[in-house]
C-alpha cells in the first residue's frame, strides 16, 4: 500500500515534470538554440563604493542618491510606522529590516531559509510575509525585533506549483491581503487555482479570486481617489522580440479576465493556444509596457516634494528583459493616466541602468518603489540589493 | 592532500578550526584546495573542479552553500562566517584559473552517444556551445565525471536544493545510462 501511493506521488510529481523548464515553454524549434536565459542575480553584497550612481539619468531637478545598500536580491519594500523598512527576497530565501538611523541605514535578516519569500506587507504594526508555500505574521516587529512570527499558512490554501509563484503582496484600501496565483509556466492553460488574483481577510479567511487571466503581476496599487487596483502583468516569452508587451491593467470591478492564455497586450493572439475570438470578452490593458519589459512595482505619487504634474501619477519600476536579444526596460517609467483611467501615456524618468542594449550589458534592475512621508521615492535595485532614493530641489 | 578529505569527521573538525584562523585569501584558498585541488582543479573523487567557473555562478553557490539552502556538511563547515566580500574575492581568483586537461582516455561510443544527447537536449543553449558556462550556469567542459553524474542526478531525484526546477526539468526523462553518457562526453571536453 504504501510503496503503490509512493509510486503515486512519484508519478504525479514526474508528470509536472514531464515539460521543458516552465520559462522555457512555447519556445519554438526555430528559438531552439536561443541563448536567451533569465539574468544572474547576485547572492552577494555590493558595497557602495561599486555601485555606479553617477550613471543614473533623471529628469532635471531630480537628484538620486544610495540611501541603503547590503540586502542582496531585495526587491519588494513595505514600511512600518515607526519608519523600519521589511524587503523580500526569491532565491537567497531572506527578508531584510532596514533602519534609518539618521543619516545612515542598517539592516538585519529577520527570517532566512523560506522559499522565495519576495511578498512583504505591513497591516496594523504586523509584518505579513509571503513565500511561495508558507504565510508568516510578525506582530509588533517593529518594537519587539525578537518575535515568533504566527503561522498563517494553512489558511491560505497556497497550490504546490512553484512557478511564478513567488508573490507581490499588498493590503487594500478595504483592509483585505491581495495576493497573486502567477500561471505556474511560460504558457499554458494552467489549473483552475492559478493565473488570478485573490483577496483574503487578514487573517486568511473569506478568500475571494477577483481577476482571471492574469500570468503574473508581480506589483500592483490602488488609484488614491477612485480606489480600483492597477496592476503590471509580465508577458510570455518565447513568441520574439516584439512582445507580446507587458500590461498596465486597470481593476474597474471584480471578476474580469485579463485574457491570459489566449490573449496578450492589447489584443495578440497566442501563438501556442490558438483561438479564433481568444480576446472576446477580455479586458484589454489600459496601456503597454514594453516587450519583456519586467514591469514590477507601481505607486500612484501623492506627495508634493515632486512637480504639481507628476501628481497621482504612476511610477512603474521596469526590472528589464532578458527573453529579447535587445535589452529593453531596466529603468523606472512615469505613467500619466488619462481622467477616465482608459487610457495613459509612458514616458522613462529614470534611465541609465542599461549601458548596451545589444550585448546585455547592465549593471542595476530597478524592481519596486516606495513613496516616503516627506516626498521621496525609494527604489529597490534587485541586481545590487541597494535602495535608491529619488529627491526633488528646485533649482 | 587527498587522504585529508576522507576521514570526513577528523577533517571536519580540523576544518573548523583552520577555518576560524584563515585571515588572508591565500589561507582561504589553501582550505579550499585541499579538495578542489591546486588551482582549482579537483582530484577528488565526487568534489567539482572549481577552475575556469562563471564567477557569478561560484559566488551565488558559496552563499547559498554558507546559508544551509545548498546542503552539503562538508562545505557548510567550510564557509561558515565567510563575509561576501571573501566569498567575491574567492570565486574571482577561481573563475580566473585554467582547467587543467581531462584526465583518462575517452571511450569513443560514450562520447558519440553523450554528444548526440547534449546537442538533443539543448546543454548548450545556456552553458555554451563548448559548455564553458556563463554568469549563474555552470561549466561543464572538463569537469569531473563522477560529479557531474552525481549532480545530475542530484537535480533528478530533487535532492539539490537551493537552486530553481530548472535543471530537474531540463533532465526530465533522461535515463541512468544517458546521465552517464552526458557525464563522460562533458568530462572528456576541453
Amino acid at each position: 500500500m504504501k510503496r503503490t501511493l509512493l509510486a503515486a506521488a512519484l508519478l504525479a510529481a514526474m508528470t509536472v515534470y514531464a515539460q521543458p523548464p516552465a520559462w522555457q515553454q512555447g519556445k519554438p524549434p526555430a528559438m531552439a538554440d536561443s541563448k536567451l536565459a533569465p539574468l544572474a542575480g547576485r547572492n552577494t553584497e555590493t558595497p557602495a563604493s561599486e555601485i555606479p550612481i553617477g550613471k543614473v539619468k533623471l529628469p532635471k531637478g531630480f537628484a538620486v542618491e544610495i540611501w541603503a545598500t547590503g540586502m542582496p536580491g531585495g526587491r519588494a519594500m513595505a514600511r512600518g510606522d515607526s519608519g523600519k523598512i521589511y524587503m523580500g527576497t526569491r532565491g537567497l530565501g531572506r527578508v531584510y529590516e532596514v533602519t534609518d538611523e539618521g543619516g545612515r541605514r542598517t539592516s538585519r535578516v529577520v527570517v532566512d531559509k523560506l522559499t522565495q519569500p519576495s511578498g512583504v506587507a505591513m497591516h496594523d504594526g504586523s509584518l505579513y510575509v509571503m513565500a511561495i508555500d508558507k504565510v508568516l505574521r510578525y506582530d509588533g516587529i517593529e518594537n519587539n525585533p525578537n518575535v515568533q512570527p504566527v503561522d498563517l499558512t494553512d489558511r491560505f490554501n497556497l497550490p504546490p506549483q512553484q512557478h511564478h509563484n513567488w508573490k507581490y503582496i499588498a493590503f487594500g484600501p478595504d483592509g483585505k491581503l491581495y495576493v497573486p496565483f502567477g500561471a505556474p509556466c511560460n504558457i499554458c492553460e494552467p489549473p483552475a487555482e492559478y493565473a488570478q488574483i485573490r483577496r483574503y481577510n487578514a487573517d486568511g479567511s473569506g478568500m475571494e479570486v477577483i481577476a482571471r487571466g492574469v500570468r503574473n503581476t508581480q506589483g500592483f496599487t490602488w488609484h488614491p481617489r477612485t480606489k480600483q487596483l492597477w496592476f503590471t502583468d509580465h508577458g510570455r516569452d518565447w513568441m520574439g522580440d516584439k512582445g507580446p508587451e507587458d500590461e498596465l491593467n486597470r481593476i474597474s470591478k471584480a471578476g474580469l479576465n485579463f485574457g491570459y492564455p489566449y490573449c496578450h497586450a492589447k489584443g495578440v493572439l497566442d501563438a501556442d493556444f490558438k483561438r479564433k475570438d481568444g480576446c472576446k470578452g477580455v479586458t484589454l490593458p489600459v496601456a503597454t509596457m514594453g516587450p519583456h519589459a519586467a514591469a514590477m512595482g507601481v505607486i500612484f505619487y501623492t506627495g508634493s516634494m515632486f512637480p504639481k504634474e507628476y501628481r497621482n501619477t504612476m511610477f512603474v519600476a521596469r526590472k528589464g528583459s532578458w527573453n529579447r536579444t535587445v535589452k529593453f526596460g531596466f529603468d523606472v517609467a512615469n505613467v500619466r493616466p488619462s481622467k477616465d483611467g482608459r487610457k495613459a501615456t509612458v514616458k522613462p524618468f529614470m534611465t541609465g541602468f542599461l549601458e548596451d542594449p545589444k550585448t546585455a550589458k547592465f549593471w542595476g534592475r530597478p524592481a519596486y518603489l516606495l513613496q516616503m512621508p516627506d516626498g521621496s521615492m525609494l527604489v529597490s535595485d534587485e541586481q545590487l540589493g541597494a535602495i535608491y532614493r529619488v529627491s526633488y530641489a528646485k533649482k | 592532500m587527498r587522504s585529508s578529505c576522507k576521514g570526513r569527521w577528523a577533517w571536519l573538525t580540523a576544518l573548523f578550526v583552520a577555518n576560524a584562523l584563515a585571515q588572508s585569501l591565500p589561507e582561504r584558498l589553501r582550505l579550499c584546495e585541499a579538495c578542489h585541488g591546486p588551482g582549482g582543479n579537483s582530484a577528488t573523487p565526487g568534489t567539482p573542479s572549481l577552475a575556469g567557473q562563471p564567477p557569478i555562478f561560484l559566488e551565488n553557490q558559496l552563499v547559498l552553500l554558507r546559508e544551509g539552502m545548498r546542503e552539503v556538511p562538508q562545505m557548510a563547515a567550510a564557509v561558515q562566517g565567510l563575509k561576501d566580500a571573501e566569498i567575491r574575492l574567492i570565486a574571482r581568483h577561481y573563475a580566473g584559473q585554467k582547467p587543467a586537461a581531462p584526465q583518462g582516455k575517452p571511450d569513443p561510443t560514450l562520447m558519440k552517444q553523450g554528444a548526440a544527447l547534449a546537442r538533443k537536449l539543448h546543454c548548450g543553449s545556456c552553458h555554451e556551445q563548448d559548455y564553458r558556462g556563463r554568469e549563474q550556469m555552470p561549466r561543464l567542459a572538463a569537469q569531473r565525471e563522477e560529479y557531474l553524474e552525481y549532480a545530475m542526478n542530484g537535480y533528478r531525484t530533487y535532492t539539490r536544493k537551493g537552486g530553481d526546477t530548472m535543471m530537474a526539468a531540463a533532465l526530465y526523462g533522461v535515463s541512468d545510462a544517458d546521465v552517464k553518457a552526458l557525464a563522460h562526453y562533458l568530462a572528456h571536453l576541453r
